[in-house]
């Protein structure tokens, strides 16, 4: 019976770290078995997941540390989360191509009977920065200021003799949309330019957005008073793939489990005396500060820039993150990272093994 | 001085009477705090870490009973000190606690 419980408690000692169970590992158990009620096979579930917690606390190092923890948290979920958005642009990949430019006239020929669209052109790829699929010859644009050209690709074009009035043109197409089994999203009325104090808003322009299945259409239809030689435009995108999910939540997760390993290994072998202790440190920061302030700042902004938006589908996760638009910050935070990591395995200046020290 | 937290204020008192090895330290504490503090094991260890990266315990001996490893820990001089500091502010605390009791409900304090 004792046996028994020994087992599982080794089993959730796996929680600790490798070099702490072999200097700790048997005083840990024996406590245990010595705290346990005679006849007990197994370990509370409190028990559990306090050896977990207190595991998980050893990995950092630094016991007497009150700040590793919260170094710790702002790694792994930072971690996690650009993991998550790597892994949802992974999943995009999943994603069927756009329609050819013949299915797409045949498309808004279906939604707008009647109406010449031009400027139709295949889609190079899903996603494009001006235009064109990513390559290295970006990486300028991407890097320098422009990465927020990086953006969802569609397949669009534009008219510029309205057969119909815009009112009778927005009625009409929602009508044919919900014909065709379009789910019909409300329709937004803006003004061409938005003033805080009273101007002349320029016109407005109504946008019509639709899903059918994976693929999502976008009309913006302009008043005659908006000067404007193709007062409507139409297209199709994607919508979201369902695979980005899985593919973002598995990410994330392994993405934090490495951080964390990571994070704690680094701590661990930088505790006591070690020669780069203090550069690490400030690497450290730097890594969290380029990886942090970007997404501190990205966030609100996307949440304010699109809860208006009668978009279907939210915009990639990676947008959410200030990517690509602070890639460069992105590279320097991973770089300083990489660095930090290389310095921590420099050899230890003491030789008396800590407790809890990496081996 | 920075006020201690009460597990570790117990954990030097479990081992301000001499070497004690883990379940000992846990078995110490219950009685000191009257049955209303029972550490778990995890916690005790991170306690211990702590303290002892603090300089304020130290392993003292280490013996085997039954099959199983059992390692005792002593308090250091820094351990003594930093105990014998917090119950001296523990006590200015209650005796200026009791001093006011004592004016208010001079029968019950």
């Amino acid at each position: 019976m004792t046996d028994k419980l020994a087992r599982r408690y080794r089993r959730l000692l796996l929680a600790y770290p490798r070099a702490y169970r072999r200097s700790r590992g048997d005083e840990l158990l024996g406590a245990l078995l010595d705290a346990a009620a005679p006849g007990r096979t197994g370990p509370t579930v409190r028990e559990a997941a306090n050896l977990i917690r207190h595991g998980l606390r050893a990995h950092l190092g630094r016991p007497a540390s009150r700040t590793v923890v919260v170094w710790a948290v702002l790694t792994v979920v930072i971690s996690g989360v650009f993991s998550a958005a790597f892994a949802t642009r992974a999943g995009w990949e999943t994603a069927r191509p756009l329609p050819r430019t013949a299915q797409a006239r045949a498309m808004l020929a279906e939604i707008l009977p009647g109406q010449d669209f031009t400027g139709i052109h295949d889609a190079p790829a899903l996603f494009v920065i001006y235009g064109q699929p990513l390559s290295w010859n970006s990486a300028r644009d991407l890097l320098f200021g422009d990465g927020g050209e990086y953006d969802q690709s569609g397949i669009a074009g534009v008219a510029s003799a309205p057969t119909l009035p815009p009112q009778e043109t927005v009625e009409l197409v929602q009508h044919n949309l919900r014909a065709h089994g379009w789910t019909v999203y409300s329709l937004k009325v803006r003004d061409i330019y938005t003033c805080t104090e009273p101007c002349d808003p320029g016109g407005q322009y109504t946008t019509i957005v639709a899903q059918r299945g994976d693929t999502v259409f976008r009309m913006d239809v302009y008043s005659p008073q908006v000067p404007i030689s193709t007062p409507i435009s139409a297209g199709f995108v994607r919508a979201t793939p369902f695979a980005v999910y899985p593919f973002g939540l598995t990410g994330g997760i392994l993405g934090a489990v490495v951080a964390f390993l990571l994070f704690g290994w680094a701590s661990r072998r930088t505790e006591g005396r070690h020669p780069a202790r203090g550069v690490v440190k400030l690497l450290l920061s730097v890594t969290l500060f380029f990886w942090w302030a970007p997404t501190l700042y990205a966030v609100p902004w996307m949440a304010r820039h699109y809860q208006d938006e009668p978009n279907p589908s939210w915009p990639p996760m990676w947008e959410w993150l200030g990517q690509p638009t602070f890639s460069l910050l992105f590279l320097i935070a991973c770089g300083s990272a990489l660095l930090g990591l290389a310095l921590a395995a420099l050899p230890r200046g003491d030789r008396e093994p800590l407790s809890t020290a990496a081996v | 001085m920075k006020a201690m937290r009460e597990p570790t204020f117990l954990i030097l008192t479990a081992l301000a009477g001499g070497p004690r090895h883990g379940y000992g330290i846990v078995q110490e504490v219950q009685v000191v705090s009257g049955g209303r503090v029972g550490l778990l094991t995890g916690t005790l260890y991170t306690a211990l870490d702590r303290l002892s990266a603090e300089g304020l315990v130290e392993p003292d001996h280490e013996e085997e009973v039954d099959g199983r490893m059992r390692r005792y820990y002593r308090l250091t001089a820094e351990g003594l000190a930093a105990l014998t500091a917090e119950t001296a502010r523990l006590r200015q605390l209650t005796t200026a606690a009791e001093a006011r009791l004592r004016a208010v409900r001079p029968r019950t304090a």
